[in-house]
């Protein structure tokens, strides 16, 4: 099962905090996405590590999306 | 220059004289005001002094943008020789006093001298008065606020130093409207020191803008463009709270004394808990995103807020409850302490007493131990006189190499980001213009998006980017940054506001050089005014570079010192900073402070 946390607004955009998704191949993330997700000012970690939209999905792997945002 | 009150207020307690001068155009451009026109004023008037006597003065500054019809313009700066550091200090406040003051002719106000007698200064207009304050001398910032409402109005303008303040705490704020604060390196002690209690300000002019009506126009579109934004409403739920949950995921949340950055009791209390015990809102003049987020205290008063402070007196001191921390924070407005530093005071010594260095047996998330250290630390009494100088003073008393785990740079305690796995952070903490505070650069998020274990020099020029926006245009103009940092709301807006404010043009490369000339300014001030100033002034605590967290999913990661020397060695590099971090000759020459060199020459080497 792929992993997936959202943060901030993006959970309400999706609709959840967190999802898991069983994946029969290989996908990219923007397409296991709402189509009306952000392309801007939001981070990709895909296992810890910077990705993108473009991004290809594995059935293990865990995936945080968050809005940039500042803190105070 | 239009945009701009163009005086000067100077009252000196001392003898009672009161000044107006005016502010020239040169000094307008060069420095654009607050923090700007602070530096400037530090530098030239305030020299080798100690902080807390009557030669140091506390100035309070506008700056062009101040209560201008544009989002979230209600923003002052407060700044000072710091008690706490020796160095620079400064803080900005949402008040409604920074609209009034514009509108009562002043950019600035500058006191000095000291009051034989508890007073408060009441600016109305141009009548300025020193009245007499010994019924408000003891009270704390709450009261004060209700008192002085009573007497001139609850539209006044109205700024406040607490009973930690009157007792010279070195972590004292200066407090507005019940719940803003403004001046963590202890501008409510240098208030305290000069027996100021408060300031009290009434405005009813306006200011000349350029032009006006396209300014009009701009604000309206710049409130609707806000409002229109895709994370607005989640912002006015949560507000700062959603970076809660973002620092726990992200292992920089600060847990018992920075040890770690993951707390098991996160989910108790992160923006979603503030949500459900939403009780009201509170902010700033003019702003349509308010930050304040009010909810019911264990004692079942409204309290107010943000991520800093929930962090620092929750997680930091292990304590997992959301209405008891409220009830810390409530108390450190009241008395008038940062929450920030108070938080890592409580837990630098809620760990010295695990370790045995203190005799006191205090556990982590003791909450009425908590609340007992609060009141001795602003009364500075008890284990509290320990903390009357901060946590670096206190780990010094304490020796045995507490000094390690004391969290704080050039003697200010670190906000709210654990970095032992965010370099980029720990660097914007250690060359933090105050010391340790994230206003200036707060750069962790765009690391952890990018690479957050890298070392490298594009890491540095853009932590220098952040410093020249945030630390020299927001706090120089001075409009808060949460516009744009938090909805992402266009940060070309600002230079467009500026044109039809002053009637000047500035490129961002001409923002950009401003922004290096108020930095060189103050980093020269603190090697003017700090002996011993030079590059490791300018290093996180040795916790992270010696203790990795050990848990969560940065289990392991410290900031390794051999990388971070040379990203500093960068940094120096790229502001034209000898390896000491002493602005050269031609550094100084190229930011138009001719002479400024003469008076650090030979201090540092």
């Amino acid at each position: 099962m792929a992993e997936l946390k959202f943060f901030g607004y993006l959970a309400d955009i999706v609709g959840a905090r967190a999802k898991e998704m069983s994946l029969e191949k290989p996908v990219a993330l923007r397409e296991i996405l709402p189509a009306s997700f952000p392309e801007t000012n939001i981070t990709v970690l895909i296992n810890q590590k910077p990705g993108h939209l473009d991004s290809l999905i594995r059935n293990e792997d865990r995936v945080v999306i968050m809005p940039i945002l500042s803190g105070g | 220059m239009n945009g701009y009150a163009g005086k000067l207020l100077r009252v000196n307690l001392s003898n009672g004289k009161v000044s107006k001068e005016e502010i020239s155009d040169s000094t307008k451009r060069d420095f654009l005001g607050g923090r700007g026109f602070a530096a400037k004023l530090l530098w030239d008037e305030v020299r080798n002094v100690d902080p807390l006597s009557e030669k140091n003065k506390i100035i309070f500054a506008t700056g062009p943008l101040t209560g201008q019809s544009i989002p979230s313009s209600g923003k002052m700066v407060i700044a000072s020789k710091s008690p706490l550091t020796g160095g620079y200090g400064d803080g900005n406040i949402g008040t409604m006093a920074s609209v009034h003051l514009k509108k009562a002719g002043y950019d600035v106000v500058v006191v000095e001298g000291k009051s034989e007698k508890p007073c408060y200064l009441l600016i109305e207009d141009e009548k300025v008065k020193i009245v007499g304050a010994s019924n408000l001398w003891g009270k704390n910032t709450f009261q004060a606020q209700d008192l002085l409402e009573k007497k001139h109005g609850k539209n006044s303008g109205i700024l406040l130093t607490g009973p930690a303040g009157e007792n010279l705490v070195g972590f004292s704020t200066v407090m507005s409207q019940k719940g803003r604060a403004g001046g963590r390196p202890g501008m409510g002690a240098v208030m305290g020191s000069k027996k100021l209690k408060a300031v009290v300000i009434k405005g009813t002019g306006r200011v000349e803008n350029f032009d006006d009506n396209k300014l009009q126009e701009m604000g309206k579109k710049g409130y609707a463009e806000i409002k229109s934004k895709e994370s607005y409403d989640f912002w006015m739920r949560q507000g700062t709270m959603q970076a809660f949950d973002w620092a726990n995921e992200n292992a920089c949340l600060p847990t018992r004394n920075y040890r770690e950055g993951v707390f098991e009791f996160s989910k108790e209390m992160d923006g979603y808990v503030v949500e459900k015990l939403h009780a009201g809102r509170k902010g700033c003049p003019l702003c349509n995103m308010q930050c304040g987020h009010i909810i019911k205290d264990s004692s079942n008063q409204d309290a107010e807020l943000d991520y800093e402070n929930v962090a620092m007196l929750g997680p930091n001191i292990g304590l997992g409850s959301l209405p008891k921390v409220a009830t810390l924070n409530r108390m450190a407005d009241e008395w008038g302490l940062d929450t920030i530093s108070l938080g890592s005071c409580i837990g630098f010594l809620m760990e010295a007493s695990e370790r045995g260095f203190i005799t006191e047996k205090i556990k982590w998330g003791d909450f009425e131990a908590a609340q007992k250290l609060t009141v001795e630390i602003a009364k500075g009494e008890g284990l509290g006189k320990l903390f009357s100088h901060g946590v670096k003073a206190a780990s010094e008393t304490i020796g045995k190499g507490s000094q390690k785990w004391a969290m704080q740079v050039k003697g200010l305690e670190i906000s709210a980001y654990n970095c032992q796995a965010c370099p980029g952070m720990a660097l914007a903490f250690g060359t933090s213009p105050i010391g340790a505070h994230h206003k200036d650069a707060w750069i962790i998020s765009w690391e952890i998006a990018n690479d957050r274990f890298s070392y490298n020099k594009p890491k540095v020029e853009k932590l220098i980017e952040f410093q020249r926006i945030r630390g020299g245009f927001f706090e120089s103009a001075t409009v808060c940054r949460l516009p744009w940092v938090e909805v992402s709301f266009g940060l070309d807006r600002y230079p467009e506001y500026l044109e039809a404010i002053t009637g000047e043009k500035k490129s961002w490369e001409d923002i950009y050089r401003l922004g290096d000339r108020i930095y060189n300014l103050i980093r020269a001030f603190w090697i003017r005014e700090v002996p011993s100033f030079g590059r490791k002034w300018d290093y996180p605590p040795e916790r992270w570079f010696e203790e990795p967290q050990s848990a969560g999913k940065m289990k392991g990661i410290k900031v390794d010192r051999e990388k971070y020397e040379q990203m500093l060695s960068w940094y120096y590099e790229l502001r034209g900073w000898d390896q000491n971090g002493i602005p050269s000759e031609k550094t100084l020459e190229n930011s138009g402070l001719k002479g400024v060199s003469k008076e650090i020459l030979g201090q540092v080497g």
